[in-house]
Formats: structure tokens, sequence, C-alpha cells
């Protein structure tokens, strides 16, 4: 008996208004993303990309179609479910980065575990740890106006990780960064699939920061258009 | 899990201190202005109730005739020296017993000339009024039974004629009657009647007698009974006695009264009462005002904070999670304002209190009450932001700029 995928569409669309004005957003997707993959998703504006994320991280739910999660069916999800799948097992890394103002960045790592009800010891060392995963050891305290965007990137990731998550779900990583932090970023992303098993699914415009995914999905008005195994030089992985 | 939602919303408060300051400003006010409004209004009905206590609860005035509603005071016989003594030897439990005799008189020294009330009694009078002397004495026994003349003066009589040199030892003349001023009266202000009492002239009985009134009979008897000693015991004692003094038969009704100020004291304790209420009901309105400007900071601040909401919704906080940390930080807020309402108002009771003269009487029931209305207010007006802020769509909080 072979695992369901981790991640199914099945004829998903989904529509924004109505009448004439409907925009056709997704356009009968089928898909399949297994554990452990590192996905990267492409396409220009308005191609469906994000809102294929917004529906794998379950903050938005198809018009029609199935998305199944772990081959579950999520098309009876409440909100409250949607938010404990979010919570137990998908983490996200924005473009924007996305931390508390004036928060430290151990606070900022440590939130979704305060949602999680857990005690405020275990929270404070599973930060620690994840913070020093990301490379940001002895910078704990620091807030968020003291850290540069590599820096804030990484205390994301760090907040994305720290629950073990199954799956990172990153949107624009490195859409605000410079190349050399952007390098930086992708390479601790991979690391944390290659070495921590973590799923990986990365919608970008860039193509060298696309190359760092061992799939490439694009989507182009709705539908997926192209979707190819890549093969990295293992020396572009430090 | 409440411990750390509670952090959570003092944490967020503490980042914009100021503002949060100015949000709950409507509640302070509010608040501040229920706790002085009510304690001040406690403290003149205290002082209202000491007052007449003063004059007193334990006091009886002896009238004759009968006096009370819809009675007309009937033609009868004034008190003598007999009923007194007879009082003073018979009716246990008295510390007092003053004969008085009042009428207005023109009072003369030098210059100048000033109406006031004239009073003619004993030392007891100034016993049963618990009336200090500010300068010069009581008057002596020979002045007491009428073979000498003396005055004792209130501190407006001191004025009017005197201005501020001492009065002590110069004559005056009370309606043609020549008078050494032997003491003055402590201060007393206003009666709580709303009169001048420190516009008086005191002199003794006998003098005033002869020389004022031309009769040879007593107007009213003031009566203070010793404390812990039943008012109403003394009265029914007195009344017996001067039934079989003035031979009244059986059944027949009294010529004269015997009244205590309890009632009267009652009253008017009833009137500030509700002024006090009045007052308060005034000063919670504010406080309502108060509740809505939270509200309307608090939506200010989850627009202002959509992005923040977007976060905590995206990486697993459940809607019910979002709506108690905002609604928690609302009640806290609230109750921050309460509690710095409760000391500024008491301050500011403190402050009026001691300006208008009247006991500090905080009411811990108003304190509580405040503090939990701040709280409910809290609750009230930050559920509908906090509701506000659960439902968003974390997408879009997320693009929120």
């Amino acid at each position: 008996m072979t695992l369901p995928p981790l991640i199914a569409f099945r004829q998903v669309s989904k529509f924004y208004g109505r009448g004439e004005a409907t925009i056709r957003a997704l356009d009968r997707v089928d898909l399949s993303i297994s554990a452990g993959e590192f996905v990267s998703i492409m396409g220009p504006s308005g191609s469906g990309k994000s809102t294929a994320m917004n529906i794998i991280g379950g903050l938005d739910v198809p018009s029609s179609g199935e998305y199944l999660f772990q081959g579950i069916p999520t098309s009876g999800f409440d909100r409250a479910q949607l938010t404990l799948l979010r919570r137990h097992m998908l983490g996200f890394v924005f473009q924007g980065f996305n931390l508390l103002a004036r928060t430290s960045a151990v606070e900022n790592v440590e939130l979704p575990l305060v949602y999680r009800g857990m005690d405020h010891r275990e929270r404070r060392k599973r930060a620690l740890i994840a913070l020093e995963q990301v490379g940001l050891k002895g910078r704990e305290g620091h807030t968020t106006q003291e850290l540069s965007g590599g820096q804030q990137q990484r205390v994301a990731i760090a907040r994305a990780i720290v629950t073990d998550p199954a799956v990172l779900l990153a949107d624009e990583p490195t859409g605000n960064l410079d190349t050399k932090t952007s390098i930086e970023i992708m390479e601790l992303i991979t690391r944390l699939n290659r070495e921590n098993g973590i799923t990986v699914i990365m919608v970008t415009h860039e193509e060298d920061i696309a190359a760092y995914g061992r799939r490439l999905l694009r989507f182009v008005d709705g539908r997926l258009s192209a979707d190819q195994s890549q093969i990295r030089e293992p020396d572009h992985v430090s | 899990m409440f411990l750390e939602t509670a952090k959570l919303a003092w944490r967020a408060i503490r980042r914009n201190i100021l503002r949060s300051f100015l949000t709950v400003l409507g509640v302070v006010i509010g608040v501040a202005a229920v706790i002085a409004m009510v304690t001040v209004g406690n403290g003149t009905t205290a002082r209202v109730q000491s007052e007449l206590s003063r004059l007193g609860t334990n006091t009886l005035f002896v009238r004759p005739g009968q006096f009370g509603p819809g009675r007309a005071s009937t033609e009868a016989k004034r008190f003598n020296d007999k009923d007194i003594l007879a009082i003073q030897e018979q009716v246990p439990g008295l510390r007092a017993v003053a004969p008085m005799n009042r009428g207005t008189a023109t009072v003369i020294a030098g210059g100048a000339n000033h109406s006031s009330s004239v009073i003619g009694t004993t030392n007891d009078y100034l016993v049963a009024q618990d009336w200090d002397l500010s300068l010069g004495r009581n008057f002596l026994p020979n002045e007491d039974r009428g073979s000498q003349a003396a005055c004792i003066i209130g501190e407006t009589v001191r004025k009017e004629l005197f201005g501020s040199a001492n009065p002590v030892g110069q004559n005056i003349r009370v309606s043609n009657v020549a008078c050494p001023v032997v003491g003055v009266l402590a201060v007393k202000g206003q009666s709580g009647l709303g009169d001048d009492q420190d516009d008086t002239v005191i002199m003794p009985l006998k003098l005033h007698q002869r020389r004022i009134g031309g009769t040879t009979t007593i107007g009213s008897i003031i009566l203070s009974a010793q404390d812990g000693v039943a008012t109403s015991k003394v009265q029914s004692d007195v009344e017996d006695l001067l039934r079989e003094r003035r031979r009244i038969a059986i059944g027949r009704e009294d010529d004269f009264s015997v009244n205590d100020m309890s009632q009267i004291a009652a009253a008017m304790t009833g009137t500030t009462v509700l002024l006090t209420g009045l007052l308060g009901a005034v000063a919670a309105v504010s406080l309502l005002v108060g509740g809505i400007g939270i509200m309307n900071i608090m939506l200010v601040s989850v627009t202002e904070r959509t992005r923040e909401i977007g976060i905590r919704l995206a990486i697993g906080a459940l809607e019910r999670q979002v709506l108690t940390q905002f609604l928690v930080e609302a009640v806290m807020l609230s109750i921050f304002g309460g509690v710095t309402g409760i000391v500024t108002g008491l301050l500011l009771a403190f402050g009026v209190v001691n300006f208008l003269g009247v006991p500090f009487v905080a009411s811990p029931t108003i304190i509580l009450l405040a503090f939990a209305f701040s709280a409910a207010i809290g609750m009230v007006f930050g559920y509908f932001p906090a509701r506000r802020a659960a439902q968003l769509n974390p997408i879009e909080a997320l693009r929120h700029e």
C-alpha cells in the first residue's frame, strides 16, 4: 500500500467576482506533491500561482474541485479546522517577512508555540534551537528593527520551522533581499529540505531562485503549463 | 494560557503607551468624576449629620404649645425657673438643661451698631450646643444670677463691632443695656439650615428677662442627654414631669412639646444622599462616553494592526484566541483606566473636601463598583472590535499595508 501524496489538487478551480467580471484564478488544476519534495512555482502576475499557494496553505478554499492534505479532503473544513491544519502541518515564510514589530527575535519565533499552549520554558528552548538552526545564535534578543532584511527573513524561517511542520510554504522569500542575501536564504531553505526532510513549496518569479527547487511548476492563466524535474549541481549547495 | 494572553495584551498596550493612555482618558475622567462626586457628597452628608447631631440628635427642644404638621401653636403657659429646677433634679441622664429666651436686638459698641440675635440663657447652653469659647470665659455665678451684667458674643458680632481688636473687657450696649464682653464664641459657621450661627449675643437669662424681655418666664428649654442615654427615655421622662407640673389631666393633650432633632436629621441626610446619587448618575454618563472612546480607538487599533492579526491567523491562531487577545487588551486598558480614575478621583475628592472643610469619607462600595463597571466597559466596548479582528480574512490581512 502506497502512502497518499502529501498534497493533491483534483480539478481545483478558483473564481473571484461574479457574472461578467468573474476572474478565473485557477482553472481545473490537477497537482500532486509528495513528502520531502522541494517545489518551485513560477508564473507571471495573475497566473494563479499565489492562489494555488493560498489554497495549499489553507488560507483560501477552492471554488470547485478538491484539495487533499495527506489524502484527506479539506472541502468540509471550517475556519477553525483550516487554522489547525496551518498550526500543526504548515510553516509560512513571506516576502515581507511579516514579523511582529518591536518584538524580539525569540518572541517572534515563540509565537506559533504560544497558540499551541506550550509552556513558557519549553517554548523558549525550542525557539532558541530554531534560531540556532537558521544561524542567528547571539541575536535572540534583537527586536525586528535591529535586524537586517536577511536576518529578519531568517527569524521568519525559524518561526516557520519551530513547530516542526510537514511543509514549508515560502511566498517570494527573497523578493525583498539583495542577491548575496538571497543566496544565503536559499541555501538555508535547501539545507532544511535536505537535512530536516521538510517539504518546501516556494513561489518566485526569479529563474535563478526557482532553480534551487528540484521540481518546477509553471502557471499560466490559471493552468499548470509545465511540470518538470530539475537537477541542480551539488556544488551550488554548500 | 490566560496568563499568556494577558502578557500579549500587556505587551501590545506597552508598545503604544501614549495612545493607550489617551484611549482610556475617557474612562479615567469618568471614574474620577464618579469617585470624586460621591466621595465629596458623602463627606457633605457626614458633615450635615455631625452638625445636626451637635445640635444634635441627643438634644431635645422643649417649647410651650404644640408644634407639628398641620397644627398651629396654641396659647400655652411658658416655663419658669421651677420647671428648670425640677427637670435638673428629677430627670436622670441629662448633661445640660439650658433655659432660653431669644430675641433680636441692636447691639452698639463705640460708633458701630449691628442687629443680632440675643439669647438669654445659662452656661449650660454652651454645654448643650458643644460650643467652645475662642476668647475670654463663661459666665461667673454672680453673673448667672443676674447681679452683674456680662455678654458673650459670636464671631460675626465681634467683626462688625470691633474689627480685629480684642473685645474682651470692652462694653457693648444691647438694647440700651450696658454689658461688658467677657468672652467670644468659637467660630461655628453656617448651620445645617443655612443661617449664620456666629451672629449672636449671649447674656445671662436673668439679665435678659429683666432688661430686655421684661418677663420672669422662660420661652424654651434645651436639654442635652448624656452619651449612651436614649433620648426617647429622656423625652418621655420630661413629658411626664411637665404634664404633672402643668396639671394636665389624663387623656388631654400636652400643651407643650418635646422634640428631638433626629427626624430633621434624617430628612436633611436624605436630601444630600439624593443629591449625591444624582451627581453620581451624571458622572456615570461620562463613563459611558469613555467606553465609546475605548471602542473607537480599539477599532482604529484593529485596522492599524490588520497585518499583525493576519500573521497571527496565518501561523495558527484560532479566531477565539484572537478574540480573547483583543478582549483582554480592552479589559486591561479599561481596568487600567478605572484604577487610574479611582486614584485620581480620590485625590481630587481629598482636595475638594479639604477646601470645603468636610470630612473625607471614601466609600468602598462605590470604588468597587467603579472598578467593576470599568472592567465591564472594556468587555462590552471591546467585544465588537475584537470580533472584527478575529473574523479578518488572513490573506487580505497579510496584504494590508
